[in-house]
């Protein structure tokens, strides 16, 4: 399967994404971002979206005012992706749940 | 800070939203629409207050928005009810919630979905039948042409509650589905548009989903109101995302999805 952040990146309007798994979070944003010092308000999504295992769906999308915040969750992994509103948001999901797939797998 | 939430329900379903806007003990009104129906659920201080689906309020409006798989919805801060017909802690609702989508699953086992068409049986089993006022009501709508839903609507029922008026009919042997041959043929003669996107869509699905894959394209499209002939990357986009979503099978849908992004990306 090829979805991979490269490809995620490359998706006009994408401003970069987070990976929380256990006790652990990546951040890759730019540094200007409003998100971008923010690990402990992301770390409490997290723990508040990956905390119920029999949601009906893996996909939380989230509008904060200029932002659109697209979680996509497997096991204890959260992918959450930050866009403008103005991103092709079904390739997003589309290209965000074959990345949740492979990180699931790993 | 001001926050409004909204997404497709494809994605994020009914209880779903309620669990996120209860942890935040939001106030507001969170409105969903599935096609032309559409419906409103109240929080006040993260609890469920009111909701309203057509002529439906408290939890029967809820039922009938719980089963919802496709549509959008959002959220209204500090819109509050003005009327209160829910009265239960939200864990109790979404009980109520999963006992109901249980017993939805059970039925959709038998019934496809709300635009099945049933005729009456002629040759029934039993000697004698008992039928409750509400069933009768049902019954004596059902005439071989009109949908589940539609019959909902002319009786002013939920859909759900027909659906399991009529699983409840189809298992007490009194109905049958409404003209099998009609129905498959009017099927076989569905044409697809020869693009290059219609072609690779029907290529991908058909390794997904065999020879229905037709069938499942002209539903969806028509479902999202899409023009197969749209030149619109983002209706593309949306049209796959929906689609991949009803196969099935995961690792199908997930291959099916990684195909049609190749495709999607050479365009963008």
């Amino acid at each position: 399967m090829k979805g991979t952040i490269k490809d995620l990146l490359q998706i006009p309007g994408v401003q970069g994404y987070v990976v929380a798994q256990g006790k652990n979070i990546q951040i890759k944003l730019p540094a200007k971002h409003r998100f971008a010092s923010a690990k402990d308000r992301l770390m409490h999504l997290y723990h508040d979206l990956s905390k119920d295992d029999k949601r009906p769906g893996n996909t939380v999308e989230i509008l904060l005012d200029d932002t659109l915040m697209t979680a996509f969750l497997s096991g204890n992994t959260m992918l959450l992706v930050l866009s403008s509103l103005r991103v092709n948001q079904a390739l997003l999901r589309m290209t965000g749940k074959l990345i949740i797939a492979n990180l699931g797998k790993e | 800070m001001k926050q409004e939430i909204s997404g497709d329900l494809a994605n994020t379903r009914c209880p779903e939203i309620i669990k996120i806007l209860s942890l935040g003990k939001r106030t507001g009104r969170l409105y969903l629409t599935n096609g032309a129906e559409t419906g409103n659920i109240y929080f006040s201080e993260g609890e469920v207050v009111h909701a309203q689906c057509a002529t439906l309020t408290g939890i029967k409006a809820i039922h009938e928005i719980a089963v919802w798989t496709s549509g959008e919805y959002r959220f209204f801060v500090d819109e509050p009810a003005d009327m209160q017909t829910i009265i239960m802690a939200v864990d109790e609702v979404l009980s109520e919630i999963t006992g109901h989508l249980r017993q939805m699953d059970k039925i959709t086992s038998l019934i496809p979905s709300s635009a099945a068409v049933y005729a009456l049986e002629p040759d029934i089993r039993e000697k004698e039948i008992q039928l409750k006022s509400i069933q009768w009501k049902v019954l004596a709508a059902i005439d071989g042409k009109t949908s589940i839903a539609d019959i909902a609507q002319a009786i002013g029922f939920g859909v759900s509650d027909a659906m399991k008026i009529v699983y409840t009919l189809l298992r007490m042997g009194l109905l049958r589905d409404a003209a099998p041959h009609e129905i498959h043929n009017e099927r076989r003669s569905i044409h697809l548009p020869e693009t290059e996107f219609i072609i690779s869509l029907k290529e991908s699905l058909t390794r997904a989903v065999g020879p229905i894959a037709p069938y499942l394209i002209v539903e969806t499209a028509g479902e999202l109101g899409t023009d197969l002939l749209t030149d619109s990357t983002d209706q593309k986009a949306y049209l796959i995302e929906t689609i991949s979503g009803k196969i099935p099978n995961e690792k199908m849908s997930l291959k099916f999805l990684d195909d049609m992004t190749d495709w999607l990306k050479a365009e963008v």
